[in-house]
């Protein structure tokens, strides 16, 4: 793509985030996108187009307020816009992201505001509370949920760790290394919530979930939103920040939920690889080129998932190469600078964009700042569908 | 109508039945076998692909009007395990820790069966165990197809 038809990442914010705020989902969705507007200096008549992502992981708490993209834009005075997309499914915040590239790139709107909201409590609360008689169980799912596969812990994360044990060895140690190191970036990030320096004993004390994962290797649940406002490279320059670049992004879809988890044909191989291929094959950069990863850590399986799929190491040694050190602030390729969601809070992904385009900027991330970083990849969701994405700095 | 006939009593909870499977047009071939016994999955009859999770369509080659339910042997391997510790749902909260399964079908091994192996200590499961079906009543009127060790 020439570079003048680029995409720029210029504005991001984020809410309150934390556990029980008492916050519902227009109030938080009220302070990301206040946040990302102040960061760059925008106004609501510059912004024409509005994507919300607003699916959670599990059963909706109760009484959970309604929103979608037209009640954002109408909050914010934005209306007349000529882009809108709301939408529960798919890989999460990327799949926000990308509509809005899209958009921008096919001219539907020149500046579009998206935004990933995630109001809701305890995995475990979500859970018990969901259920109150016996349960019956509609479509794909009556086949998986009879016999206890009943969370994605076990299907997104327990299923392919343990697969990737037994067919290529790798060890809890590994896994244990990558938590213990996106919790040192976390002490480096305020905005981070899980902050305490981690040890190997303490990783392998952590208790198990659905063996292998243990509770240290899933992501923690928040109230949060997030909000990053994208534009044309044309406009880009008008703004308060230094703005980012799209370089290449990609979006893959290989099967079906809700059971597509446990049926994609490959639990070590699947949608992250196809994205990979298609983001790769967007751009004239090279996997050795990318001086920072921001990987999907839902589960730390995934990260694992990533780094094979965007070919950083070969299929089936990522153990070896993160157990090297070569992930860490300071090695070869710095992963999840941010601490991760597992540190930072579930937000679904739109924390590894905020992420890249700080590190991007090249003077917001402080003691975490990847030396000289222009190029920087992230990516969210596994399994039968996810994305990536290729930013640059310049 | 096989499982679709189930009774469950008033006073059942949800901690006496596991999630229950809610039969449809395209599923209910599949739990009336297995009241009877028996492992059937879609199979189109034009071009010979097996289709699981059922759909009205044969992904290979469109047939909607050939496609019916078919016996197999219940034989696979294990593709991959876990053994859950935290319960999530009110029944498994006295069967934890329990074991999870996926059975890759010896038919063909993209066909993948979720369900749990009866018969095996759970830290003693492996990959690529080879599995055969067998029929359990989990609770009453509730019987699942689980595996053994073949």
């Amino acid at each position: 793509m020439a570079k003048s038809d680029r995409v720029a990442a210029i504005g991001v914010g984020y809410s309150t985030t934390g556990r029980r705020t008492g916050l519902n989902r227009r109030q938080l969705v009220a302070q990301a996108v206040t946040a990302a507007m102040r960061d760059c200096g925008i106004t609501a008549d510059q912004i024409d187009g509005v994507v919300l992502h607003a699916g959670i992981a599990g059963a909706e708490p109760p009484g959970l307020d309604r929103i979608d993209a037209l009640d954002v834009a109408q909050m914010f005075g934005m209306m007349p816009i000529s882009f809108y997309n709301s939408d529960q499914g798919g890989p999460a915040y990327i799949h926000a992201a990308i509509s809005a590239i899209a958009a921008i790139q096919s001219g539907q709107a020149h500046t579009v505001l998206t935004v990933r909201v995630i109001n809701q409590r305890l995995s475990s609360e979500q859970e018990r509370d969901s259920v109150q008689g016996p349960l019956f169980v509609p479509g794909d799912s009556q086949f998986t949920q009879p016999f206890g596969s009943v969370t994605p812990i076990q299907t997104i994360s327990a299923l392919p760790a343990q697969r990737h044990m037994e067919r290529y060895g790798t060890t809890e140690e590994q896994f244990g290394a990558h938590v213990i190191s996106q919790r040192a970036n976390a002490a480096l990030n305020d905005d981070a919530i899980m902050r305490d320096p981690l040890t190997m004993d303490d990783y392998l004390n952590s208790r198990f979930v659905s063996k292998p994962v243990r509770l240290l290797d899933c992501d923690y649940p928040v109230d949060s939103a997030s909000a990053i406002i994208f534009t044309t490279e044309e406009r880009a320059h008008d703004f308060a920040k230094k703005p980012v670049f799209v370089e290449s992004a990609s979006l893959s879809a290989t099967d079906v939920l809700p059971a597509g988890f446990e049926k994609v044909l490959d639990m070590n191989h699947n949608s992250p690889f196809h994205a990979a291929e298609l983001m790769w094959g967007r751009t004239d950069l090279k996997p050795a080129d990318v001086d920072c990863a921001q990987l999907y850590d839902g589960f730390t399986i995934i990260v694992f998932q990533w780094l094979e799929a965007l070919g950083f190491c070969g299929e089936g040694e990522s153990g070896p190469f993160v157990e090297s050190g070569a992930t860490k602030l300071g090695g070869s390729l710095p992963v999840n600078t941010d601490g991760g969601a597992c540190n930072v809070g579930r937000r679904h992904g739109a924390n590894f964009c905020i992420e890249s385009i700080r590190q991007l900027r090249g003077n917001e991330s402080g003691a975490r700042q990847v030396k000289d970083a222009e190029v920087a990849v992230w990516a969210n969701a596994v399994g039968p569908f996810s994305g990536a994405v290729l930013m640059t700095s310049s | 109508m096989g499982i679709s006939s189930i009774v469950i009593p008033e006073s059942a909870t949800a901690a006496d039945y596991p999630p229950i499977p809610e039969v449809d047009n395209l599923t209910s071939f599949f739990w009336e076998g297995v009241a009877n016994h028996q492992l059937l999955i879609l199979r189109c009859g034009d071009c010979g692909t097996y289709i699981h999770y059922p759909r009205p369509i044969c992904p290979k080659c469109y047939s909607m009007d050939n496609l019916a339910p078919e016996r197999v042997s219940g034989r696979g391997t294990i593709y991959s395990h876990t053994t859950t510790v935290q319960p999530f749902h009110p029944y498994f909260v006295d069967k934890v820790p329990y074991n999870l399964i996926v059975v890759a079908l010896e038919e063909d091994e993209n066909i993948r069966i979720t369900s749990n192996l009866v018969d095996l200590p759970n830290d003693d499961i492996r990959i690529g165990m080879p599995v055969e079906v067998t029929f359990q009543e989990v609770a009453p009127g509730l019987t699942l197809p689980l595996f053994k060790l073949a």
